[in-house]
């Protein structure tokens, strides 16, 4: 094997050469090809993202059709209940609307009182409040009532009846007067 | 022998300490590799650029569904909201204790001889149980016996359509009035009936009637 026979200065420039060629490799791996790469690991990452993005919204899309579908009904439903209070507050328009409807039931007087209001613990009814009343009637006969209350029960599905107290007038027995409490759901606006 | 002689001896030697010139190499061995790396990164950008198109196009397509996709996520909230309170709310109006028909068998079940004079009626939210507090007058040559036929005739008629129904006597007490019913005078009597009962339409199963012990 033929043996290298370098000279001082002849090392010295090979050591410059190999000092280059680590600064060479430096700057390019590391201004260079380094921040490519990482450019191009971005933006395949954004890539795979967006395509999963892109994927699931064809999903997303198909169940809100079909849950539009399964949901008609409720929706329907939903609206009915939500439109059968007219907007404002409930102490300004359901008193009178109690007393047009005893008024069309031959009970010529009555009045709704508000007791309170309370929102609902439920998550699903966060958006709607509990409305407590005390109806009073001072004079009406047991008949009347009847056929009033079951009116009521039946064309106010979010009107609940808690306490119902009817006693004969003393003067007057064929007559009764009636103190009803109910609760009704109220959507909040 | 033949003298040789070489007058280009310096010259030569010169051109090959030249040749041999360990930096020039080492200069020509760091271009070479820079010029590799060079084709190297050269190839790298161009990947680069092409994944950034292919990244664009994604995006493009993704800008066109995106509003559709938020619109679609917020209606499937809505509706899910709107399902949930929907089904909330029909639980309420169906376990809603409908006093009408309530009223309705209460009036069938007095008689002429018998007259309520209070009802006082509270729907407990606690079990869903319904308790009157009924108050009232029965007439009668036994006008206790006129009181015990009305609750006998409540019990029949509420546990047609309610369970649990349970109807006791809170006060049963003779009074010195007559009242004339059908022209003959007759003795009354004050009671105070209370009656509870579940509406719900779950109810357990009638007990077996207890066996009477045997002698």
């Amino acid at each position: 094997m033929k043996k290298l026979d370098l000279s001082k200065d002849e090392l010295k420039k090979l050591a410059v050469s190999a000092i280059g060629f680590v600064v060479l490799l430096y700057v390019y791996f590391g201004f260079f090809l380094g921040p490519l790469r990482r450019s191009q690991a971005t933006m395949v990452a954004s890539i795979k993202d967006l395509q999963d993005k892109v994927g699931s919204s064809q999903d997303t899309l198909t169940n809100v059709t079909n849950l539009e579908k399964q949901a008609s009904a409720a929706t329907t439903q939903y609206a009915l209940l939500t439109n059968s209070n007219p907007e404002g507050a409930p102490i300004a328009w359901f008193p009178p609307r109690i007393k047009v409807f005893f008024a069309n039931k031959q009970i010529d007087k009555a009045i709704a009182r508000l007791e309170g209001n309370l929102s609902y613990k439920d998550a699903d009814l966060a958006g709607w409040t509990r409305y407590n009343w005390t109806i009073d009637l001072p004079q009406t006969d047991f008949s009347t009532l009847g056929y009033a209350v079951a009116e009521l029960e039946n064309t106010e599905p979010l009107l609940s009846i808690n306490h119902i107290n009817i006693h004969a007038l003393g003067e007057d027995p064929q007559f009764q007067q009636v103190n009803l409490s109910v609760a009704t759901a109220i959507l909040k606006r | 022998m033949a003298l040789h002689l070489n007058l280009l001896h310096e010259e030569i030697l010169e051109q090959r300490l030249r040749q041999r010139d360990p930096l020039k190499i080492g200069m020509l061995v760091l271009a070479g590799i820079g010029a590799l790396m060079f084709l190297w990164y050269m190839g790298k950008a161009y990947q680069t650029l092409s994944i950034r198109n292919q990244l664009n196009t994604i995006q493009e397509d993704w800008n066109k569904i995106e509003p559709k996709v938020t619109a679609a996520q917020k209606r499937s909230a809505e509706l899910k909201g709107i399902i949930g309170t929907t089904r909330v709310l029909d639980t309420m109006i169906n376990n809603r204790f409908f006093w009408a028909p309530f009223l309705e068998k209460l009036s069938r079940c007095v008689a002429l001889n018998a007259q309520i004079t209070s009802i006082d009626g509270t729907v407990l939210d606690d079990e869903k149980n319904v308790s009157v507090m009924l108050e009232g007058l029965a007439a009668g040559r036994e006008p206790r016996a006129a009181a015990e036929e009305l609750r006998q005739l409540l019990l029949e008629q509420l546990g047609q359509s309610y369970h649990n129904v349970n109807i006791e006597f809170k006060t049963l007490e003779d009074l010195d009035t007559l009242v004339k019913i059908g022209g003959t005078n007759m003795a009354t009597a004050r009671f105070a009936l209370s009656v509870t009962f579940n509406p719900s339409a779950t109810a357990k199963g009638a007990s077996p009637a207890p066996k009477s012990p045997k002698k």
